[in-house]
C-alpha cells in the first residue's frame, strides 16, 4: 500500500512576548494563592495594623508617638513605617523569597522539564515569572500602603504631603523590581539561592551601610536610601550610624544604579536559564 | 488571567489603589476642608475667629491659673485691692470666672500705626452680662445689635489716632465675648454665621491640629504680618524667610513647649537650624556648672527637616526650684 506520508504538524515556536505572556498568567494565580503569599499577607498586614493602632489611639485624643516630648504627626508617623518597615525589611524579604523561588521552585519541585519542553524561549519562562512576581507584590505591597497612609494621615495634609506619598510608592514599586531581579539572577545560578539572597539582604547589605568608604556603593540600599523622601529615623545603635555614614548621591544616580542593576541581573538571569542545564536530583 | 478568583483579587486591589490615588490627587488639586470625615482641631471659639486671620493664639486660663507655676509668681502679680475693685466694677473674678482667652491678628495696611484695628479676642467666661452692659453705658457706650447679637461700642477719642477705631465688644453666646475693632467683632459674627472661619483655613488647621497637650498656644503666617506690619527694609532684609509658625506650651509644675517654623526653602531651614545650633552650644557653654542654667539648656532639643526648624523645651519644677532659690539668695545682695 501506498500512500501519502503526511508529515505531523510542526510545532510552532511561540514569540518571546507571547511566551512571557502565557507564563505570566498561569505563575500569576500560582503566586497570588500559594503559602508564600499568606506570608506576604502577614508582614505586609502589620504596618496596616500599626496604622489601625496608632488612628484607634489618636482617636481617643492621645497621641501614639512622642519625640522629645512632642506629638509626632500623622504624615512624620509615615515616613517611618515607610524607612523601618517597608525599606529595610518588607521589599528586601519579598524580593529574596520571591525572586529566588522563581527558578527553584520549578527546579526543586522536579517540574522545570515540563516547562522546557514547551516549544517557548527559555528566557522567556523566567521574564514571565518575573512579570507575575512584580504584579503580585505591586498587588499587595502598594494597596497596603495606601491603606497606611490614609490612616496616618489627616485629609488636612494631603494636600501637601500626596507628593511624597507618590514618591514612595514609586520607590517601593522600584525595590520590589531590583530586588526581584537580582534575587530571580541568584535562584537561577545558585543552588541554595535563599541562604545566599538572606545574607546578601540581611547582612552584606546591613553591614556594608555601617561601615565608611565607598563598598555601600555595592548594595541596592544605598541607592534606595538616596531617594527617600523621608527623613532617616534615629532610633537604634544601627539607625545611627548609618546615619552618621551616609551619603546621599544625586537622585539621577540613584536611579541609574537602580535601573542597571535591574537591567543587568535580569539579562544575566534570562542568559543563566537559556544555557543552564538543570539536574534534577533523584 | 485565568482564574476568576484572581481577577477578583487583582480588581479589589486595583481598586484600593484607584481610590486612594483619586482621593489624593482631588484633595491636592481642589482641596478638602479639615472638617471632612473628621472634627476640627483646637477649641470651638476658632469658629468665631475670621478665614484671613494671619495669627491665631489660645490659652487655657483656667489652667494655667491653677498652675503651680502660677503660685510660685503670685508675689508680683497685682495687689488684692486692685484685684478686688476691678471685681466690683465688672463681676469677673479673672481667677475663677475667665475659662479661656483666643486672640487673632488679621492683618491690614497701617497695621502698625493702628494695631487695636486688626486684632480680635474671645473670652471665654462666667458674665454678669447687665453689669457690663451698664459700665459700658455709664462709660459712653452705645448699644447696637448685629445679626442678633447684642454689641457694645465705645469710640475711642485719643487725639493723637488719625483714624480711630470704634472699639467694641458684643456677647457672641451667652459665656463668650468678643472684644476689638467694631469691624472685627462683626467679621467674628458673620464667620460663624456664613461658616467660612479659620476651621476651612487648610494651612492654619493642619498647624492646630499638630498641637498637642498645650495649654497655651499661637500659630501663624509670619510673612502675612511681617509684610503688613511696614518693618523697615534693613530689618525686614535681615529676617529670615519664615513663611508659618506655631508655638505651644504646657504649663504647671514646670513649663515644657515648643516652637516650630517653616522656612521657604531648605536652605534656609537648614541655616536656621546651623545659627540656633551654634546660640545652643554657647548657652551650653556658658550654664556650665550652673546647676539650674545647666539642666534649663540641656533640656533645649534643636529638631527638623527639610523646610522645618523645631526648638523643645521642658523645664520641670526642679529647676524652677533650684532657679528660685538662686534669685532668692541674690535679693538681699541687690537690696544692699
Amino acid at each position: 500500500m501506498t500512500g501519502d506520508a503526511t508529515p505531523l504538524p510542526a510545532f510552532r515556536r511561540m514569540s518571546y512576548f507571547d511566551a512571557a505572556r502565557r507564563v505570566f498568567d498561569l505563575s500569576l494565580g500560582e503566586m497570588l494563592w500559594s503559602r508564600r503569599t499568606i506570608f506576604m499577607g502577614l508582614i505586609v498586614g502589620g504596618p496596616v495594623l500599626l496604622a489601625l493602632i496608632v488612628k484607634v489611639i489618636e482617636s481617643f485624643g492621645m497621641s501614639a508617638l512622642r519625640v522629645n516630648g512632642q506629638r509626632m504627626a500623622g504624615f512624620s508617623i509615615f515616613g517611618v513605617i515607610i524607612w523601618a518597615l517597608f525599606l529595610r525589611f518588607i521589599v528586601p524579604v519579598l524580593g529574596v523569597f520571591y525572586g529566588t523561588a522563581l527558578m527553584a521552585d520549578e527546579v526543586e519541585d522536579k517540574t522545570i522539564t515540563y516547562l522546557f519542553t514547551r516549544p517557548v524561549p527559555r528566557g522567556a519562562v523566567l521574564v514571565g515569572k518575573y512579570l507575575a512576581y512584580l504584579a503580585c507584590t505591586f498587588l499587595v505591597v502598594l494597596p497596603s500602603v495606601m491603606i497606611v497612609y490614609f490612616l496616618l494621615v489627616p485629609l488636612s495634609q494631603v494636600p501637601a504631603t500626596f507628593g511624597k506619598l507618590l514618591i514612595d510608592l514609586g520607590l517601593l514599586a522600584l525595590g520590589l523590581a531590583v530586588y526581584g531581579g537580582v534575587f530571580s539572577f541568584v535562584g537561577s545560578f545558585f543552588k541554595r539561592p535563599l541562604v545566599i539572597g538572606l545574607i546578601f539582604a540581611f547582612g552584606w547589605e546591613q553591614v556594608v551601610l555601617l561601615i565608611p568608604g565607598s563598598l555601600k556603593q555595592f548594595t541596592i540600599a544605598f541607592y534606595m536610601q538616596g531617594l527617600v523622601p523621608h527623613a532617616m529615623p534615629s532610633e537604634g545603635v544601627t539607625s545611627i550610624l548609618q546615619g552618621l555614614f551616609q551619603q546621599n548621591p544625586p537622585a539621577w544616580v540613584c536611579l541609574a544604579w537602580l535601573f542597571a542593576f535591574l537591567g543587568g541581573f535580569l539579562y544575566l538571569a534570562t542568559r543563566v536559564v537559556e544555557k543552564k542545564e538543570y539536574i534534577l536530583e533523584q | 488571567m485565568s482564574n476568576r478568583k484572581t481577577r477578583y483579587f487583582v480588581a479589589v486591589m486595583g481598586a484600593i489603589l484607584a481610590v486612594g490615588l483619586g482621593t489624593g490627587l482631588v484633595a491636592s488639586y481642589m482641596g478638602l476642608p479639615v472638617s471632612v470625615f473628621s472634627s476640627a482641631a483646637g477649641p470651638e471659639e476658632l469658629q468665631y475667629v475670621p478665614a484671613d486671620a494671619a495669627v491665631v493664639a489660645y490659652a487655657n486660663v483656667r489652667e494655667v491659673m491653677s498652675s503651680q507655676f502660677r503660685q510660685r509668681f503670685k508675689d508680683i502679680e497685682p495687689s488684692q485691692d486692685e484685684k478686688n475693685e476691678f471685681e466690683e466694677k465688672t463681676g469677673l473674678n479673672l481667677e475663677q470666672d475667665v475659662d479661656s482667652i483666643v486672640a487673632a491678628v488679621m492683618p491690614k495696611d497701617g497695621m502698625a500705626q493702628n494695631p487695636a484695628g486688626s486684632f480680635l479676642i474671645l473670652a471665654r467666661a462666667r458674665y454678669q452680662a447687665s453689669r457690663l452692659e451698664a459700665l459700658a453705658i455709664e462709660h459712653g457706650g452705645q448699644v447696637s445689635e448685629y445679626n442678633g447679637k447684642r454689641l457694645i461700642a465705645v469710640h475711642d477719642d485719643d487725639a493723637n489716632d488719625p483714624t480711630p477705631d470704634e472699639m467694641a465688644f458684643g456677647f457672641l453666646e451667652a459665656d463668650l465675648v468678643g472684644f476689638g475693632s467694631i469691624e472685627t467683632v462683626k467679621a467674628a459674627i458673620d464667620a460663624r454665621a456664613s461658616n467660612r472661619n479659620i476651621v476651612s483655613n487648610n494651612d492654619m488647621m493642619k498647624l492646630v491640629n499638630e498641637i498637642d497637650n498645650a495649654n497655651a498656644w499661637a500659630v501663624g503666617k509670619f510673612d502675612a504680618i511681617a509684610s503688613k506690619v511696614g518693618l523697615p527694609t534693613e530689618i525686614a532684609s535681615a529676617m529670615p524667610a519664615i513663611s508659618w509658625f506655631s508655638a505651644a506650651g504646657h504649663v504647671n509644675g514646670g513649663i515644657s513647649g515648643s516652637f516650630k517654623a517653616e522656612a521657604k526653602d531648605e536652605a534656609t531651614a537648614k541655616n536656621l537650624r546651623d545659627i540656633m545650633g551654634g546660640f545652643l552650644a554657647m548657652a551650653k557653654m556658658q550654664a556650665a556648672n550652673k546647676p539650674g542654667m545647666q539642666q534649663l539648656a540641656e533640656s533645649l532639643v534643636i529638631s527638623g527637616e527639610g523646610n522645618t526648624v523645631a526648638l523643645a523645651f521642658s523645664i520641670p519644677s526642679e529647676v524652677l526650684d533650684v532657679l528660685e532659690s538662686l534669685a532668692k539668695g541674690r535679693q538681699p545682695q541687690l537690696q544692699q
